[in-house]
């Protein structure tokens, strides 16, 4: 009798603790019920992507030496350097470069090891086509100034949270005048080589 | 004690004024309240979807539909819009009866529970002598259409959604009636109507709540249950078994299953606040109030507001109920198939059991406050 007794005390107090724990669970879903949602409504906003943002990456084709470097440091050996040897000049003549962006992984190794920078990292990053051979970008496409969401009219471009003001959480309505949190690049290096 | 306003007494009454004969007039009385319980209800299950999609953006930092209306609020119209004009496929190897059959079977005896919700002493369609029973026995039907629907599909995932939905549904109706016979137990009768009026009288000290400790927390989660809501949405859990039974359904056949969850988790929240929370009651007796007031308890402005109060009280706390649902569904994850028969069978059924018992028994000993 006391045995089973006890093991009636002990069942119900696992249940009063499960209940407890389940009204922990509320309270906390309860108290994000009044914290401030944190969406971006797309279309009509965007987030400013960061300076070491990796997006499609842009071409200069007058600067462009052939050299293949970028083939040789792609893990994938990905661009298409197609040049001919002018005897004339002696030099290697550029004739087409293309990157296939489906296949691209955005490592950023090409334009880190390209000797003309001719290379250069862009912030765009709506690439989406409706076939996948349009993603495959000739000198041309390479060479188009790249889209920024600060430019575009129709679009409101909001701030990431670690670009800020110092104490700010909603990215609206911060003008664009307002001091990031933090230090600036610039100031890390000036510091660095006093 | 006043009992408010008799809508049907005074239709019938004027109608035969006009010289119309009482069968007649009774037969053309007949239809409206039932519309207006339908249309209610589906009014009703369009806020609740309404109320889902936002307090879910809410428990989750989203702010949900916006662009669909005023806050989103013709987010669930164009849903059910979307849904009527889809095409309705019907699975090749498929048995087409039963296909038919089985969301319509799900959804009949949810929309015919609401017969018996007051809104009012005399606010309601029906006042049967066996009103909460007849809920319980109706509820039963829907698990044999959830089934049927399962099996008909000819799909696998189907068919366990079905088994699951069964295997659920029956567990759970038990453990549900014996809270419910606790109630009655100390109302002394199955009308709903009833188990209001005993509980009114003291404002929120009468309710059930009080009474019911144990009993409220076993109805309210075999309710849960009931209507496959999230701790126990195993029936369609669509990270194991794609969407259970409704997953060969489209078109108006799937917005039946659709209406018909939602409709019975506004039926199971309004059950709750007759049940425990004194229905139409408000919080502080009105007739104190009126006295306090000095207004009398036949003046014509005092029914109304009783009357147009008590059905706001009764729809408010049913979307509380609905809100806590939502909560909980953001809360809990879901239980296994294990779980949910342990949780049923040795849990929900010993204590509501108990409950039963010790219900009994206060009323024998105390028959003043438990209903004597």
């Amino acid at each position: 009798m006391l045995k089973f007794l006890k093991q009636v005390g002990d069942y119900a107090k696992e249940a009063v603790q499960a209940g407890k724990y389940i009204g922990q669970g509320l309270s906390v879903t309860f108290d994000h019920m009044r914290r401030r949602p944190i969406t971006v409504q797309y279309p009509y906003e965007k987030l400013i992507p960061s300076e070491r943002f990796r997006g499609r990456i842009h071409f200069e084709f007058d600067k462009c030496i052939s050299c293949e470097v970028c083939v040789r440091v792609c893990p994938i050996n990905l661009p298409v350097v197609d040049w001919e040897f002018n005897k004339e000049t002696k030099k290697k003549q550029l004739k087409h470069y293309s990157i296939d962006f489906g296949v691209c992984i955005f490592c950023g190794n090409c334009v880190e090891f390209c000797p003309t920078n001719c290379l250069s990292m862009t912030e765009e990053y709506e690439l989406s086509t409706y076939e996948r051979h349009e993603l495959n970008y000739d000198n041309v496409a390479l060479g188009r100034l790249p889209y920024k969401v600060t430019n575009d009219p129709m679009v409101t471009p909001l701030r990431e949270l670690v670009y800020l003001p110092k104490g700010v959480m909603d990215p609206h309505g911060v003008p664009d005048t307002a001091r990031r949190v933090g230090q600036l690049p610039e100031e890390i290096l000036e510091k660095s080589e006093k | 004690m006043n009992s408010g306003i008799d809508l049907q007494e005074i239709f019938i009454e004027s109608l035969m004024d006009l010289g119309i004969p009482p069968g007649a007039a009774k037969a053309i009385w007949m239809p409206l309240p039932m519309f207006l319980m339908i249309i209610g209800a589906t009014v009703g299950v369009l806020v609740t979807v309404w109320l889902e999609r936002k307090i879910s953006a809410a428990a989750q930092q989203r702010i949900g539909p916006e662009y669909m209306g005023p806050f989103g609020v013709l987010a669930p119209v164009a849903d059910g819009m979307k849904l009527v004009f889809k095409e309705d496929i019907l699975p090749a190897q498929s048995d087409r009866l039963l296909f038919t059959l089985g969301p319509v079977l799900v959804v009949i005896p949810v929309f015919l529970s609401y017969l018996i919700v007051p809104f009012g002493q005399n606010l309601v369609i029906t006042d049967i002598g066996t009103g909460i029973f007849l809920w319980v026995a109706l509820s039963s039907i829907a698990p044999i259409g959830l089934l049927m629907a399962g099996y008909s599909s000819n799909n696998k995932y189907s068919l366990l959604g079905g088994l699951r939905a069964a295997a659920q549904s029956i567990s759970y109706e038990i453990p549900l009636s014996l809270s419910v016979l606790a109630i009655v137990m100390m109302s002394n009768s199955l009308s709903t109507i009833d188990i209001v009026q005993q509980q009114s009288g003291y404002g929120i000290l009468g309710w059930n709540i009080w009474r019911q400790p144990f009993g409220l927390i076993v109805f309210w989660i075999c309710a849960l249950a009931e209507c496959e809501r999230l701790p126990f949405d195993l029936p369609e859990a669509e990270e194991e078994i794609v969407a259970g039974y409704q997953t060969e359904y489209s078109g108006m056949k799937f917005a039946l299953f659709y209406l018909s969850s939602y409709v019975n988790l506004v039926l199971s929240a309004l059950l709750f606040s007759v049940l425990y929370l004194g229905g139409w009651n408000f919080p502080i007796p009105i007739d104190l109030l009126a006295s306090l007031l000095g207004v009398s308890e036949t003046d014509p402005w005092l029914q109304i507001i009783t009357a147009s109060l008590g059905i706001i009280m009764t729809i408010l706390k049913a979307y509380f109920l609905v809100f806590l649902a939502v909560l909980l569904r953001w809360t809990v994850p879901r239980v296994r198939i294990d779980q949910l028969l342990d949780l049923g069978w040795k849990f929900l059924l010993p204590v509501s059991l108990a409950n039963l018992l010790l219900t009994a028994a206060l009323k024998l000993v105390f028959p003043f406050a438990f209903g004597g």
